[in-house]
């Protein structure tokens, strides 16, 4: 038994505060979510199907979960810590339009959210953009550079996307490490810059 | 704790199983909270009928403040199921479940360069 947490030095005269930031990552199926929150999580990234209850009816007995069996989301999650008080969490969104109820959760007190893009489907990408434009959740759009894909100017992804001149549009490969930190680091600063 | 290839197969049964844990419950009792929701243990009952190993081990690994997403990724547990567990130790005041405050309004100066710095040197 382990009792860690009771000999944690408190700031003085305080509650011990702990904070966990949400950042989210989105986009079309397949443009490599996982793979983005694989390759800077700390721990092994947990994949997870969750269940869904039907909101708004009870479903307080196992019959009612039984009827429910085909609706299941995948989410994707892994975290960054920073301090001992202070974690990144980073949550891979749904692709499926129909879970927009759960991206609204997600994104609820969010940091920001980096939408991955592939430029030979632009158009994926373009559900999560009008979202977070919507919501005024600080966003960046980050072309994953697949193998094979033509490389794109920014200006002309932003063009073709419709972006304000604010957004951050960056080159990414989502395997790479250092490549994701870049795309993390602009997002934070972006975040941080409008508020 | 780790339930290798019980929530990740394509069959649905398994997750359904691991909604016996829960009786069946797919929603936490009282008010919802958030993924990134903060829970600090504030009592360990010696015995208290009705909580599982499950529960137990949430008690034991929230003795630290644990983000409620941590608390699944430590136990391999769905995060829904997570918290319906997590709501029946609230219940029994066995657990403090802080809502996170928004980012933008939490960020300062110090935290922004402490969130840059964490990424980068990782």
């Amino acid at each position: 038994m382990e009792f860690a947490g009771f000999d944690r030095p408190r700031p003085s005269g305080g509650t011990l505060t702990a904070t966990a930031l949400k950042i989210l990552i989105a986009g079309g199926f397949g443009v490599g979510k996982t793979t983005m929150v694989g390759t800077i999580s700390e721990i092994r990234p947990l994949h997870t199907e969750e269940l869904l209850s039907d909101r708004g009816v009870g479903v307080d007995d196992l019959s009612g979960v039984e009827t429910k069996v085909a609706t299941t989301v995948a989410l994707d999650f892994g975290r960054i810590t920073i301090r001992e008080d202070l974690w990144l969490y980073l949550f891979g969104t749904p692709g499926q339009d129909r879970f927009w109820f759960m991206w609204d959760e997600l994104a609820l007190g969010a940091l920001g959210a980096v939408v991955l893009a592939d430029t030979r489907r632009l158009q994926d990408c373009f559900p999560a953009v009008d979202y977070f434009e919507q919501l005024k959740l600080p966003f960046v759009v980050a072309v994953n550079c697949f193998d094979g894909a033509r490389r794109h100017d920014p200006a002309k992804v932003r063009r073709a996307v419709g972006l304000d001149e604010s957004t951050p549009v960056v080159m990414c490969d989502a395997r790479n490490r250092a490549s994701v930190k870049d795309v993390l680091t602009t997002l934070v600063t972006h975040a941080v810059s409008r508020r | 704790m780790e339930r290798d290839g019980t929530v990740t197969d394509e069959d649905p049964g398994p997750l359904v199983r691991l909604y016996g844990l829960t009786g069946g419950r797919a929603r936490p009792p009282g008010e919802s909270f958030d993924l990134v929701a903060i829970v600090t243990t504030i009592r360990t009952p010696f015995e208290l009928p009705g909580l599982n190993p499950e529960h137990h081990a949430m008690l034991s690994i929230c003795r630290r403040p644990t983000p409620v997403a941590d608390v699944a990724a430590q136990l391999g547990l769905p995060l829904n199921i997570t918290r319906v567990l997590l709501g029946d130790l609230r219940r029994e005041g066995l657990v403090n479940i802080d809502p996170p405050q928004p980012a933008n309004q939490t960020i300062d100066e110090r935290t922004y360069r402490d969130v840059l710095h964490g990424i980068r040197r990782l």
